[in-house]
C-alpha cells in the first residue's frame, strides 16, 4: 500500500514538472506582441503582380541587405487610402502622412555581434528564401512576435520547438543551427565569417 | 518543519522531471545571451547598413577591406576577394581596426614632456626649432602623398627625409647596394616561384601582405607530398610555417648566413647553377659546424633547392649572405625570383643614421612606436594613441583608422606596382592632426595631400598603361578622363600596372659579404618578428586572436 502511495506521489511531482516545464514555461517565457499594423504578403504579391521575395526585400548596391521595405515603397500604392480595411487606415494616417516608418517587429532580427550576408546566401549558394524563412511570403496574416523575456530575441531564433529535436530546416537560426547547415553543404566559416 | 518521504519523493519527480524538460537547458542559453546584452554595452544603431571599399593603413601593405559602416560609423571590417595582393585575407589587426579609435589609450590632447599642452604651442615650438636649425622628418610608409610632403618641406629647409623599414623592406637592401636599383622598385615574384628558400621569414604567419603567400600555399602546396609550390623553411624552431612547409630544415640559431653560404659553396663547386657568382669563404665543413646540419644535409638541400627551379630565398631580415645566395641561385632580377616592378622608385634614407645633428625631429604616426630616434634633438611625435614610455618631447595626437585621407602605394614586397585611396571614411575629432596638416600649418603654401594624390591620379591617366581593378577591371587606356580614374579609385579600385617587360636587374657582387655575427643574427632575425606587431595599443579582436587564443606565434612561445 505505501509503495503504490510512493509511486502515486512520485508520479504526480513527475507530472506537475512537466506540465509545467513543457507547457507553463514556454508561455511564461516568452511575451507575445502584436505587429504595428497587418499586412497581407499573399494579396500583395497577387495585386502588385510581385512573385519574387527581392522584388521588395531587396539587395543594395553594396550587397547589403535592405531588409523590410521602407514607408517610400508603401507610399508607391497607400498614398491615399485605397481600400476600407483598418490596416489601410493605420498605415495611412499613423505612419506615412506623419512620415514615419512601421516600427515591425523583426522575427529573424540577429543580435548585432552577427554578420550575416544575404547576398553571399542566396546569390552565390543559391538558397531560396523559404529555406530560413519557410513559406511566410505565401501567407495572408502576420503571426503574432513572441519575445523572450531574458534574452530579448524573437523565438524564431530558438525555433517554435522548444525542445529544437525533430524540427524543420527552417526552424530556429541559432548559431547551431548556421553551423549545421554549413556542415551539411560541406562549406567552412571560420568565426570570423560570422562574428566580424 | 518534518522532511516526509512523500515530500523527498515529490522534490525527487520534480528534480527528475525538471531535467527532461527544456527549463534548465533553455534558462542557460537566454541567461548566457541576456549576460551579452547588458543595456550599458554600446550597440551600433541597425539602419542604415552600408558597405564602403577602403585600405587597411595601419601597416604599408594596404591590404583590401569592405568597411561594414552603420549610420556612418564603422561595424566591421573584411577582406576583399578581389585585392591584387591580400586576395581577401586581414591580419587580426585588420580585422579589429575599426575598433582602435575607440581604445582607452586613444590620444586626444597634445602633450608636452608628458604635461597637457595645445597645438598652438606645439606649432610655435617646432615653428621656433625649424628657425634654430635642420629638421628631420622621419616616415614609416614612404611612398604615399603625405611623403611627398614631407619631402617638399624638408628640401625648402635643408632637412632630411628619413624612413623606418620593416624586415621585408630590409631584406631588400643589399640588392639596392649591389645593383643601384632603389628597395621600393624591387618585390618578391612569388607567383612564378616554384621552389621557396624561407630563412626563418614566416611567411605563413604574417609576412608580408597577409594573404598574398597563405593564398599561393593554400592553391599549390596544402596537403600535397609533391606540392606544386616548395616551401623549405629554415629555422631554429619548428614555427608555424616550419610545421606546414614542405621541408623543415633545423639549423642553429643565428647560423641562417652559413648555411646561405654553404648552399652557394655548393651550388657553385657541382656547378648546379648557371648564374654564378663570388665563393664564399666558409668552407663547407664550417658551416656544418655552424648550422648543426652534416656536410652531407646541406649538400642534399642544395640539390634539392635547384631541383625545381624557379627558386628564390626569402631572408627575414637585411642578411647580405642570403641576398647572395639568391645571386648564386640567378634569383635576383629573375622571373620567380626577385623583380623590379618599378622604374620609377626612389631611393630613402634610413632614420637609424644621419639626424643626430637635427635641431628636431618630426616622428609621423606611421613610424612604429617602438621606433625611438637615435639623437638628442627636440622630438615631435605623431600618433593615434599612446603606447606608453615613448621618448618624445611631444606628443601629437594624429587622426585614427579611417579618419583620413590617404593614398596606398605599392606594398613592400609585392612583385607588381599598384596604387590606391583610402578615402577618410570618418570624421576626425577636431582635436587632432595629421602631420602633414601640421606642416601646412607652419607653411600655408605647402601643398597638400589631396593635391598630391590628384596630381598622381593625372600621371596614371596621362601614362595610359595598366588596368583598374575594382567591381569591374578597366584598362586605364579606356578611361575618359582623370576625374573619371580618380572617381574609380575614390571607390575603392586599385591600378595595377603591366608586368615589366623586363624584370631583369644585373647586381654586382664580385666578393662574398661579410658573415652576420650570430649573436647579432639572432637578435635581428626570428626573435624580432613579433616587432611587426608594433602598433602602440592593439584593438580587443587582435589581442584576443594574437595573444589569448595564440593564433600567431608570440616570440616567447618559440621552442628554440
Amino acid at each position: 500500500m505505501t509503495g503504490s502511495r510512493n509511486i502515486v506521489a512520485f508520479g504526480l511531482g513527475l507530472a506537475v514538472t512537466l506540465l509545467a516545464g513543457w507547457v507553463a514555461f514556454p508561455r511564461v517565457l516568452y511575451v507575445q506582441k502584436r505587429q504595428p499594423l497587418d499586412f497581407r504578403h499573399k494579396t500583395h504579391a497577387e495585386k502588385s503582380g510581385m512573385a519574387e521575395c527581392s522584388q521588395c526585400h531587396a539587395l543594395r548596391d553594396d550587397g547589403t541587405f535592405a531588409g523590410i521595405p521602407t514607408m517610400e515603397t508603401c507610399a508607391g500604392c497607400h498614398s491615399e487610402k485605397m481600400g476600407t480595411s483598418k490596416s489601410e487606415a493605420v498605415l495611412v494616417d499613423t505612419y506615412l502622412k506623419p512620415g514615419q516608418e512601421v516600427p515591425w517587429l523583426v522575427y529573424a532580427r540577429q543580435p548585432a555581434n552577427v554578420w550575416f550576408s544575404h547576398a553571399i546566401h542566396v546569390k552565390r549558394a543559391n538558397l531560396a528564401c523559404a529555406e530560413c524563412h519557410a513559406s511566410y511570403g505565401e501567407s495572408d496574416d502576420v503571426r503574432i512576435y513572441q519575445q523572450n523575456r531574458i534574452s530579448g530575441y524573437s523565438r524564431d531564433i530558438w525555433g517554435h520547438s522548444m525542445s529544437r529535436l525533430r524540427r524543420a530546416p527552417h526552424e530556429g537560426m541559432k548559431m547551431s543551427d548556421c553551423e549545421d547547415c554549413h556542415r551539411r553543404h560541406n562549406i567552412e566559416v571560420g568565426c570570423l565569417g560570422c562574428h566580424q | 518543519m518534518k522532511l516526509t518521504r512523500r515530500d523527498l519523493l515529490w522534490g525527487a519527480a520534480g528534480t527528475a522531471g525538471l531535467l527532461v524538460t527544456p527549463v534548465p537547458w533553455k534558462l542557460l542559453d537566454d541567461v548566457s545571451i541576456w549576460s551579452q546584452n547588458w543595456p550599458w554595452i554600446p550597440q551600433p544603431t541597425r539602419d542604415p547598413v552600408e558597405v564602403k571599399q577602403s585600405f587597411c593603413t595601419l601597416c604599408p601593405n594596404g591590404c583590401g577591406m569592405r568597411v561594414r559602416m552603420a549610420t556612418g560609423w564603422p561595424v566591421g571590417v573584411a577582406g576583399v576577394a578581389s585585392h591584387p595582393i591580400s586576395r581577401g585575407a586581414l591580419c587580426p589587426l585588420g580585422f579589429g581596426a575599426h575598433q582602435l579609435n575607440w581604445h582607452p589609450q586613444r590620444l586626444r590632447t597634445v602633450r608636452h614632456r608628458a604635461n597637457s599642452s595645445s597645438w598652438q604651442a606645439a606649432t610655435a615650438a617646432f615653428a621656433k626649432a625649424c628657425s634654430e636649425g635642420p629638421i628631420a622628418i622621419i616616415d614609416g610608409y614612404p611612398g604615399r602623398a603625405a611623403s611627398s610632403v614631407f619631402q617638399t618641406f624638408v628640401q625648402k629647409r635643408n632637412g632630411s627625409y628619413r624612413t623606418v623599414s620593416g624586415p621585408e623592406t630590409q631584406a631588400l637592401a643589399s640588392y639596392e647596394s649591389w645593383s643601384g636599383v632603389p628597395v621600393a622598385g624591387l618585390g618578391y615574384d612569388l607567383e612564378n616561384a616554384q621552389t621557396i628558400v624561407s630563412f626563418g621569414a614566416p611567411l605563413l604567419d604574417g609576412w608580408g601582405t597577409p594573404g598574398r603567400f597563405a593564398r599561393l600555399w593554400a592553391e599549390r602546396a596544402a596537403g600535397s607530398t609533391d606540392p606544386r609550390l616548395r616551401l623549405i623553411q629554415v629555422e631554429a624552431s619548428l614555427s608555424r610555417t616550419a610545421a606546414r612547409a614542405w621541408q623543415w630544415v633545423p639549423v642553429h640559431p643565428g647560423s641562417e648566413a652559413a648555411l646561405a653560404a654553404g648552399l652557394a659553396r655548393v651550388l657553385l663547386e657541382e656547378r648546379l647553377v648557371r648564374a654564378g657568382g663570388p665563393m664564399p669563404p666558409m668552407t663547407l665543413a664550417q658551416a656544418a659546424e655552424q648550422t648543426g646540419l652534416s656536410t652531407g644535409a646541406i649538400a642534399d638541400l642544395a640539390r634539392t633547392i635547384v631541383a625545381r627551379p624557379p627558386v628564390v630565398a626569402i631572408a627575414n631580415d637585411g642578411n647580405p649572405a642570403i641576398a647572395a645566395l639568391n645571386v648564386v641561385l640567378g634569383a635576383a632580377g629573375a622571373c620567380g625570383g626577385i623583380v623590379r616592378k618599378s622604374k620609377h622608385a626612389e631611393s630613402y634614407a634610413s632614420a637609424d643614421t644621419g639626424i643626430t645633428s637635427a635641431r628636431a625631429v618630426l616622428i609621423d604616426a606611421s613610424v612604429p612606436w617602438d621606433f625611438t630616434p637615435p639623437t638628442n634633438a627636440e622630438v615631435f611625435r605623431f600618433a593615434a594613441s599612446d603606447g606608453g614610455s615613448g621618448a618624445a618631447d611631444w606628443l601629437l595626437p594624429a587622426p585614427g583608422f579611417l579618419e583620413e585621407l590617404t593614398d596606398v602605394p605599392t606594398a613592400p614586397a609585392s612583385g607588381i606596382a599598384t596604387y590606391a585611396v583610402a578615402p577618410s571614411l570618418l570624421k576626425a575629432p577636431p582635436e587632432v592632426h595629421s602631420a602633414a596638416e601640421f606642416l601646412g600649418g607652419i607653411d600655408p603654401a605647402l601643398i597638400t595631400v589631396e593635391k598630391v594624390i590628384h596630381t598622381r591620379c593625372a600621371d596614371l591617366f596621362r601614362g595610359r598603361a595598366g588596368i583598374l581593378q575594382g567591381q569591374e577591371t578597366t584598362p586605364v587606356s579606356k578611361c575618359s578622363s582623370v576625374q573619371k580614374l580618380e572617381e574609380q579609385l575614390w571607390k575603392g579600385a586599385v591600378w595595377i600596372d603591366e608586368p615589366p617587360r623586363s624584370a631583369a636587374f644585373r647586381c654586382e657582387l664580385k666578393e662574398w659579404p661579410a658573415t652576420a655575427d650570430s649573436a647579432q643574427s639572432v637578435g635581428s632575425s626570428s626573435w624580432n618578428w613579433s616587432k611587426a606587431w608594433r602598433a602602440p595599443v592593439l584593438p580587443p579582436l587582435a589581442t584576443k586572436l594574437y595573444l589569448e587564443s595564440s593564433l600567431r606565434e608570440a616570440p616567447d612561445r618559440r621552442n628554440v
